[in-house]
């Protein structure tokens, strides 16, 4: 680098994390080092969390080395002519990346491993979020030098915003001629929050220093017993006997599997994974278990840790429930409950809102604590009830579906059982599961794995069932029948319009 | 105001011998108190906000000077204001986003430039154009041209900026023209530096008050039948005397280089971008520019864009094989105008521009250098072009490269809705009552609302510019069989949806659904007050601070009900049931004509700038304060997300599940929350799940608070399960 091209500095933040004011300490330490110094930024509409940039650039020679004359500034960082890449959070790193400003020459990257997912991550009915290995990894491989560290959590571990601790990540990585000492003046001279600045500063100082050049450390995985696992959690559910069912239904999932591959090639994974969602689905979510749950001690202190509540603080807990008619006909046994549904569906084609009840109801209080515990007493209810029925006919459905295909081949009967993981929620979320996971059992005859996989992935990637359908209908199964909802016209009035 | 500009205010009051530091905006503020101007307007927007903002909050210091500053209602009011500079030696200055503010402004515009002014008048426009634009891409330009305005745009470095500022008066007086100064998003945010100047306290101002108004002068009125002799002057006169001082008074500035075959013209803004991409252009041990800006060939910089100066233009492209002109946006006005002047001058250097430089958008360094290399490998065939060819291909395998490793195509990150923003519940119960009514036709608006158009919703047919939205429906709900819908901001309302909007629909009696988000504020520029702003004597009276104020200020409510609106509903924003219901009946009702509901929650960003300090008082002094947060139990929740789906805060996100037999991540509350109350409103009003809790934190509890706490955790802990 010539001494006469100026240091350029990118940093990518999200809004309201400081960027600014860091942009503006640099230019500050460059002024009071006697170096000119330029900075602009791209706010976005910063207030609003949207993805913003500054951009800095430090001429090396001083003013008094430059005798008078101004060099002519950059207001725009130039794809590959970046010193430092400064990013706040991951996946903004690789965005700077993607847009060709990082060098794998010139370009010394300190970025936070930690990621602020994106609202678009984030609404996938299963899992949306981008694979942080492998951003961690774009990061590293094309940069001169990685320093990644949490960067957040280190902000608040000091008390402070990410800016300060950035800044001492800047200073750390030495591609700025100025003195740590340097820095910290330019904070102090700041006025608010200094201290708790200095201490961010310092902790990224220090963390940046460890993690230059150091490879981020791998994920480990470890095997669990999940058919242990998935008993403890049944039992637990219910009692000893639904265990028992559970074991069995496992077992046969068992001999499906040897059967479709004796030499076990696959090492038992569709027993394992299988027992994984047989057992979610066994223990599924209703009343008496969502009480058991959030009347337990555990819960109390968990919550209080999450709210930050210190020693002689006290706490209020209100839980929102609303119990409606499926819920209540849940628990009753099948004629009963049924003609309770179908004057609840009378209601709602009459143009009715659901019936439901919104509670509000105080976890913490004595009355709430104990009208939880009866809810959660009333396991014995539950048995007999026309959900547990419901939901143990479908649970047979699927194991046929699995046994019969795994006579022909392990990797249709395996897609066929991972199919279970659609089935969660509550309310209309569970109905809309079950009916998109019927709708791939009712088809997956004529059809291969790689089919099935598509149709599950295509199921937990949007809530309104369209990609499902759409997935679907070219693998050639037939379209669903379209649902009855009601329609209001709206009629005319006199008015003129 | 969302931020306090104490420290930007006193940097005004700097002066000679001192330097000032700081962003081209303030720059460009304190210039114009550096040339006496008398009255300072214009309207908030991005990238210029913060001219009028500091304006604002320097009253105190503006006063001492005499100064007038007003917020005006909209950019038309605002051009108007410049009308005092018509009869009166006033130097007055307005300012506003660009292209958008001055299509508002137009109108104002053209019956200013026509008569034309005594006094300096200048409007500082923010280029709003490329990277980080929030509006359609156009020119300002255009403007300049056909209302004869004088256009700069200052090479961006502060001590020049500065200096145009001051000759833009002097120019706009030497020429009795009013002047644009235009600043793209980035000169506006640069950080520099400048050698003060004393502010100059006008003449004839506040303080110095006029006896008597100017005597009538029919020839200054835009009237028939002084219309036709102002054009003739604008063209004999006026232009003349603008090139005549633009040229003595060296605005345009000259660089020469090493070699005269060939040169470059280059908008006064985009010279630090042409030095950069010269750079890249390396010949042995040197560039075809220098870190101080001398380059290989001579350039003509245009600080002055309108009018051009032919014999300057001439003189400058005379003897030369080539020029390339470097003229961002389009149509290419500046080049086509060099084109004719020298043909008719008959200059035959071979002229390039948009032929060799992409059409449209930023001119970036990249596509500047594209330019020059095609530019260079036409007339300089003798320069060597490597460098930059291997710079640009390296950019391009870069980005190829990263997008095969990412396999993914990187998911965006628009700007949203803020933690706890009260416009969130709103959409929420919008989508919620469609789910009910049936899809409607939303006509969107210009405001935070806007980013509804965004994920998780997804709203909004059309945006037909600020306040726009229920006159741009009245075409559309005749047509169709379900009420429209349409969105506007108080911002929005005041701008002009009042009258292009409500007005025109009740005077038609349009049957159409109007809800205007009543935040309090002009929020996305930055919270900017306006008449319906709950005033600081409320603020400072309310005795609980979280509390919205927005309903202490009537005038909205009034003003619709003034107007004859019958159909009128106030909502808090946060009820989303009541809300759902209240817009399912809107949609639905017998009765005809405009309906209006007024979501009515105060913008959460002042709110926590009231909040902050408050409860930190509170807790200092050792009193009673209750901390409200919302969250999950992970246990309970299912990973479906659908909670994420009706809502998208940024505290409200995911995390891996600690059950190990859950594969799906499971939603968080994270910290940041500001317990707006929307994830529990959502969990009823949608039937969502029954993971969500609210949870209070009582710090500083009263004796009998604790001791019932102890009670109640004694009962409680003998039953239960752990």
């Amino acid at each position: 680098m010539s001494t006469l091209q100026p240091i350029t500095i990118l940093i990518a933040g999200l809004g309201g994390e400081g960027g600014g004011v860091l942009a503006e300490w640099l230019v500050e330490l460059a002024i009071r080092c006697g170096h000119p110094a330029q900075a602009t930024s791209i706010p976005g509409v910063a207030q609003r969390t949207g993805a913003t940039t500054y951009y800095v650039e430090i001429h090396p020679q001083s003013l008094a080395a430059l005798g008078g004359r101004i060099p002519v500034m950059s207001l725009a960082p130039v794809p590959g002519c970046i010193d430092l890449m400064v990013a706040s959070e991951l996946l903004e790193a690789v965005r700077a990346i993607q847009n060709g400003f990082v060098s794998r020459e010139r370009t010394a990257l300190l970025a936070s491993s930690q990621r602020t997912l994106t609202t678009f991550e984030k609404l996938a009915p299963g899992d949306g979020r981008f694979d942080s290995e492998r951003l961690l990894q774009v990061a590293g491989s094309n940069s001169r030098q990685l320093a990644a560290f949490d960067v957040g959590g280190t902000a608040r571990e000091a008390g402070t915003v990410p800016s300060a601790v950035l800044c001492g990540a800047i200073a750390a990585s030495g591609v700025l001629p100025f003195e740590r000492s340097a820095f910290e003046d330019v904070i102090r001279a700041s006025g608010r929050g200094v201290a708790a600045s200095l201490r961010g500063f310092a902790l990224g100082f220090e963390r940046c220093g460890a993690a230059l050049g150091a490879a981020p450390a791998p994920t480990l995985v470890t095997q669990l017993d999940l058919v242990a696992l998935g008993h403890a959690r049944v039992v637990e559910f219910q009692d000893a006997a639904y265990g028992e069912l559970y074991r069995q239904r496992v077992e046969r999932l068992k001999a499906a599997e040897r059967l479709a591959d004796p030499q076990g090639r696959h090492g038992g994974e569709l027993t394992r994974e299988a027992a994984r969602f047989l057992a979610l689905w066994m223990a599924f979510d209703d009343v008496v278990r969502v009480a058991d749950l959030k009347s337990r001690a555990g819960r109390f202190a968990r919550v209080r840790r999450e709210a930050g509540a210190q020693a002689g603080e006290v706490m209020r807990i209100a839980d929102h429930f609303k119990p409606g008619v499926t819920e209540l006909a849940g628990l009753l046994p099948q004629p009963l409950a049924q003609r309770l549904l179908d004057w609840e569906s009378r209601r709602r084609r009459d143009g009715k809102s659901p019936l439901a009840m919104p509670l509000k109801l105080r976890a913490d209080s004595i009355s709430g604590f104990f009208a939880l515990r009866l809810l959660a007493s009333l396991r014995w209810l539950r048995c007999r009830g026309q959900r547990y029925a419901e939901e143990q006919a479908l649970i047979e459905r699927w194991l046929a579906v699995v046994e019969t295909a795994a006579a022909n081949s392990w990797e249709t009967a395996f897609e066929l059982a991972l199919c279970a993981r659609l089935i969660k929620g509550y309310g209309a979320t569970n109905e809309r599961a079950k009916e998109n996971f019927r709708y791939i059992m009712n088809c997956w005859t004529s059809t291969d794995a790689g089919t099935i996989r598509r149709a599950r992935e295509a199921a937990l990637a949007d809530d309104s069932g369209s990609a499902l359908d759409a997935a679907m209908t070219q693998a050639g199964a037939s379209a669903r029948a379209v649902k009855a909802i009601p329609v209001r016209w709206l009629k005319r009035t006199g008015h003129r319009t | 105001m969302e931020v306090s500009f104490s420290k930007e205010v006193e940097q005004l009051r700097q002066g000679a011998g001192e330097t000032f530091h700081g962003e081209g905006i303030l720059a460009i503020t304190k210039a114009l108190l550096q040339s006496g101007v008398a009255y300072v307007g214009g309207y908030q927007g991005a990238p210029v906000s913060h001219l009028l903002d500091v304006m604002v909050q320097a009253e105190d210091y503006m006063a001492e000077l005499g100064v007038h500053v007003e917020a005006c209602s909209n950019e038309a009011s605002a051009a108007a204001m410049l009308g005092a500079s018509i009869h009166y030696p006033l130097r007055g200055a307005v300012t506003w986003k660009s292209v958008v503010g001055t299509n508002v402004a137009a109108d104002a515009l053209s019956n200013l430039a026509s008569p034309g002014v005594t006094g300096g008048a200048l409007i500082i426009v923010g280029e709003d154009y490329g990277e980080g634009a929030s509006v359609i891409q156009e020119r300002t330009h255009a403007f300049a041209m056909k209302s004869s305005l004088l256009l700069l745009d200052p090479r961006p470095q502060l001590p020049n900026m500065v200096r145009m500022v001051e000759q833009g008066f002097a120019l706009s007086e030497a020429c009795n023209t009013p002047a644009i100064l235009q600043l793209r998003v980035r000169a506006c945010h640069v950080r520099g530096s400048f050698e003060c100047a004393d502010n100059r306290a006008p003449a004839m101002s506040r303080k110095a008050l006029r006896d008597e108004p100017a005597a009538f002068d029919y020839e200054k009125l835009a009237h028939p039948p002084a219309t036709f002799r102002q054009e003739k002057l604008k063209n004999e006169q006026r232009l003349p005397a603008a090139r005549r001082f633009i040229v003595e008074q060296g605005l345009n500035e000259f660089f020469a280089g090493k070699r005269d075959d060939i040169g470059l013209i280059v908008q006064g803004g985009l010279h630090n971008t042409l030095v950069r991409a010269l750079q890249q252009f390396a010949m042995g041990d040197h560039n075809l520019a220098d870190a101080f800006g001398a380059a290989e060939f001579p350039l003509l910089v245009l600080n002055v864009t309108y009018p051009l100066v032919p014999q300057q233009i001439a003189d400058f492209c005379r003897g030369k094989r080539a020029v390339l002109v470097v003229e961002e946006g389009q149509p290419e006005y500046i080049e086509h105008e060099i084109l004719a002047t020298l043909r008719r001058q008959d200059v035959n250097t071979a002229i390039h521009g948009k032929d060799l430089l992409q059409m449209t958008g930023e001119y970036t360094v990249e596509a500047i250098a594209q330019g020059l290399i095609k530019f260079l490998a036409r007339h300089a065939a003798d320069l060597p072009l490597a460098a930059a060819q291997d710079w640009l291909t390296a950019n391009a395998a870069r980005r190829h490269a990263v997008v095969e490793q990412l396999a993914a195509p990187l998911p965006p990150r628009p700007p949203q809705f803020c933690t706890g923003c009260p416009e969130r519940p709103v959409f929420s119960a919008l989508k919620l009552a469609q789910q009910n009514v049936g899809p409607v036709h939303v006509a969107a608006d210009i405001g935070c609302h806007s980013f509804a158009t965004f994920e998780p919703f997804g709203f909004g047919h059309t945006i037909l510019g600020y306040g726009m939205s229920l006159a741009s429906r009245a075409g559309v709900s005749p047509m169709l069989k379900r009420r429209a819908l349409a969105v506007m901001g108080d911002g929005g309302f005041w701008h002009n949806g009042l009258l292009t909007g409500v007005e025109s629909a009740l005077f038609n009696g349009g049957d159409a659904v109007l809800l205007i988000m009543k935040n309090g504020y002009t929020a996305a520029t930055g919270t900017q007050d306006i008449i319906s702003t709950p005033d600081e004597e409320q603020k400072a009276s309310a005795p609980d601070k979280r509390l919205s104020l927005v309903d202490r200020n009537q005038t909205i409510e009034h003003t619709l009900q003034g107007l004859g609106v019958k159909w009128l509903r106030t909502v808090p924003s946060y009820e989303v049931d009541t809300m759902r219901r209240t817009l399912e009946e809107a949609f639905t009702t017998e009765t005809g004509g405009l309906k209006v509901i007024i979501a009515a929650g105060e913008c959460q960003l002042e709110r926590q700038r009231r909040v902050k300090p408050w409860l930190a008082g509170l807790l200092k002094a050792g009193k009673r304060v209750v901390k409200v947060k919302y969250g999950v139990d992970d246990d309970v929740c299912s990973g479906d997300h659908s909670c994420i789906r009706l809502s998208g805060c940024p505290t409200l996100t995911l995390k891996d599940s600690d059950d190990p037999l859950k594969v799906d991540p499971v939603a968080t509350v994270i910290e940041g929350c500001v317990g707006c109350g929307l994830c529990g409103e959502n969990a009823h009003a949608a039937t969502l799940c029954p993971s969500f809790y609210r949870v209070e934190i009582v710090q500083n509890p009263g004796l009998g608070e604790r001791a019932l706490a102890a009670l109640r955790r004694g009962v409680i802990g003998l039953f239960q399960k752990p």
